[in-house]
């Protein structure tokens, strides 16, 4: 904290506490996701062992080659495949859906603009199991039950996009619009041309989060599918840890296959992400 | 300005997401209290209106009140300690140390991984007779009884983590801590940040010491960050569902069941809708109630 001269004194015995503590933390909150890593390369009878060993010794990717093997059973291929275009497709969308009706909250004037706007950061308070019944029931009435519009439909309607992104266009000076809107520009031009282009660090911080959520979904995907190759990884990983639960080197490769594509981006992204957080409350 | 801002171009900007927001979030949110009047099964075409029979039926429910009561137990559990840890690493982060980055990135990084990793990873760690966690309580438990014999059971590192109806609900809660810390972590970091640099020096030039300060400055400063994450942690705690659905499924004797996945198992292991949606509505107004609560306790005076 102090940081200006004449304070060396900075490096005191607390401090050195400090430091070791740190080290000691980090080490302590990486641990189960090394010993995830660790164990799934480990060969099948090095898993069990009295005493854990950290580095596997011979490594080997025999679990993760298994993973492919049980396809019949077990499509794997299929659940990443599943998973990668939802988030895809639900994150495209979302920036879509959301920085439109942000613009016209942000911009365009019409009646009743405060009020809905209103209305739509009200339900951000609305825990989301509280409309999970009614939210099936109306996808299964769609006939989107077992399907990928019931799957990547309803997670569009983000509350938290549009205020994120409506925040963000405000802060846009009206100057630049005005410059083309004189030019001669409608609405969708100056939506398009102008403000998206300055809103790129907030649509991007929207589309990271917005990934990492569909990644991650897990209740949703679950009572919303039962054909097994409609599902996606993290509940394919529940199936998965269900018949194999005591392969624990299996079930990590799983595991890992799961986490990987979030642990890249992150350490891509972890700027923007911990900036993002930072500036709007929400946790991936 | 008025011409080219007509309501019809407004409409247009607005149609994509207004109905998407009207079908999947507004009229669901009426849907739900409405489906919570009827005994709803999930394959019936004709639901049968019931009235408040559901909200009488939960009252006098044992195991919803056994939900409850354990729902609370863990909000109880992780939302202080959770945020306390939050605050102890932003507060380590401020420090601005060597490697800071890298803390940050490691604190982090459980909070990016899905419910399901996090479970199979701890229920690895917690397996009775291979779990590191068991393994290493060995060690410090062996060190312990060489130093002072009789003080620590040799046993204690044999302890059957989920299995045992005293010890499931206390590790989901440590995993459940450990997958979060960092997510307010950084709304703290934030909230550390904005505290005015003057104020902290003015309190040193008196005398005051780095606890001092904390006390006496950061943390009184520090308090609508405090509320929010409190309030967040306890909205989020109170819907605890993939872990304890991954983990246990709400055992061992219903140690672990909480009000999410009582929902669930009645809804969807049962196919009883309306009396699953009565059960997400009581959850709803009791978080409400709460959150009110924390609000009118820990709320900025003025």
């Amino acid at each position: 904290m102090s940081k200006g001269k004449g304070r060396k004194r900075a490096i005191s015995a607390g401090s050195i506490i400090a430091q070791v503590a740190m080290i000691l933390g980090a080490i302590i909150m990486v641990a189960p996701i090394l010993w995830m890593i660790s164990t799934s390369l480990k060969q099948p009878t090095a898993v069990l062992t009295p005493q854990p060993h950290w580095v596997p010794n011979p490594p080997t990717l025999e679990n993760f080659a298994g993973l492919f093997t049980k396809s019949e059973e077990f499509p794997v291929v299929r659940w990443f495949i599943n998973s990668l275009f939802i988030s895809c497709t639900v994150t495209l969308l979302v920036l879509l859906v959301t920085s439109t009706a942000a613009y016209a909250f942000a911009r365009l004037q019409f009646k009743g603009r405060e009020v809905l706007f209103m209305v739509v950061v009200a339900t951000m308070i609305i825990p989301g199991q509280v409309i999970l019944i009614p939210v099936f029931l109306i996808v299964q009435k769609l006939g989107w039950f077992n399907t990928y519009l019931g799957l990547i439909i309803p997670g569009l309607a983000s509350a938290f996009g549009v205020f994120l992104l409506r925040q963000f266009f405000m802060t846009i000076p009206v100057e630049l619009e005005e410059a083309a809107y004189v030019d001669g520009a409608g609405p969708f031009t100056v939506y398009s041309r102008v403000i998206l282009p300055v809103a790129k660090p907030a649509l991007a911080t929207l589309a990271i989060f917005t990934f990492i959520g569909a990644w991650n979904e897990f209740v949703w995907p679950l009572i919303i599918t039962n054909d097994i190759s409609m599902r996606t990884l993290p509940v394919g990983l529940m199936i998965f840890q269900g018949r194999y639960s005591l392969e624990y080197g299996t079930v990590m490769a799983a595991a890992v296959l799961c986490s990987l594509p979030m642990v890249v981006a992150f350490l891509i992204f972890q700027k923007r992400i911990t900036e993002g957080i930072a500036l709007t409350g929400i946790k991936g | 300005m008025k011409k080219r801002n007509s309501n019809l171009t407004a409409a247009m900007f607005l149609l994509p997401y207004g109905i998407l927001f009207t079908v999947f979030v507004l009229i669901p949110v009426f849907y739900g209290f409405f489906v919570s009047l009827h005994k709803w099964h999930i394959l019936s075409t004709a639901p049968q209106f019931v009235g408040l029979t559901n909200y009488r039926d939960i009252l006098s429910d044992d195991l919803f009140r056994v939900a409850f009561l354990r729902t609370a137990y863990f909000v109880v559990m992780t939302a202080p300690l959770g945020n306390m840890l939050s605050l102890l690493l932003a507060v380590g982060l401020m420090q601005d140390f060597k490697g800071t980055p890298v803390y940050k990135v490691a604190f982090y990084m459980p909070v990016v991984m899905t419910v399901s990793v996090v479970a199979v990873m701890w229920r690895w760690l917690y397996s009775t007779e291979f779990g590191m966690l068991n393994y290493y309580l060995g060690c410090f438990a062996h060190f312990g009884h060489a130093v002072v014999p009789g003080l620590v059971s040799a046993q204690s590192a044999h302890i059957p983590w989920l299995s045992n109806p005293g010890t499931a609900m206390p590790a989901i809660a440590l995993m459940s801590i450990w997958w979060g810390a960092g997510g307010n972590m950084l709304i703290y970091l934030a909230g550390l940040k904005a505290v005015p640099r003057e104020l902290l020096e003015a309190a040193e030039v008196d005398g005051a010491g780095p606890l001092q300060r904390f006390w006496a400055v950061t943390w009184p400063m520090l308090r609508p960050t405090t509320l929010f994450c409190m309030v967040m942690s306890v909205i989020s705690a109170s819907q605890v569902f993939g872990q304890t659905y991954m983990l246990t499924g709400g055992g061992p004797y219903y140690s672990t069941l909480t009000v999410v996945l009582y929902m669930y198992q009645q809804g969807f292991g049962l196919y009883q809708l309306g009396y699953a949606s009565a059960v997400a509505y009581v959850l709803f107004v009791a978080v409400f109630m709460f959150t009110l609560l924390q609000f009118k306790l820990l709320a900025v005076k003025r």
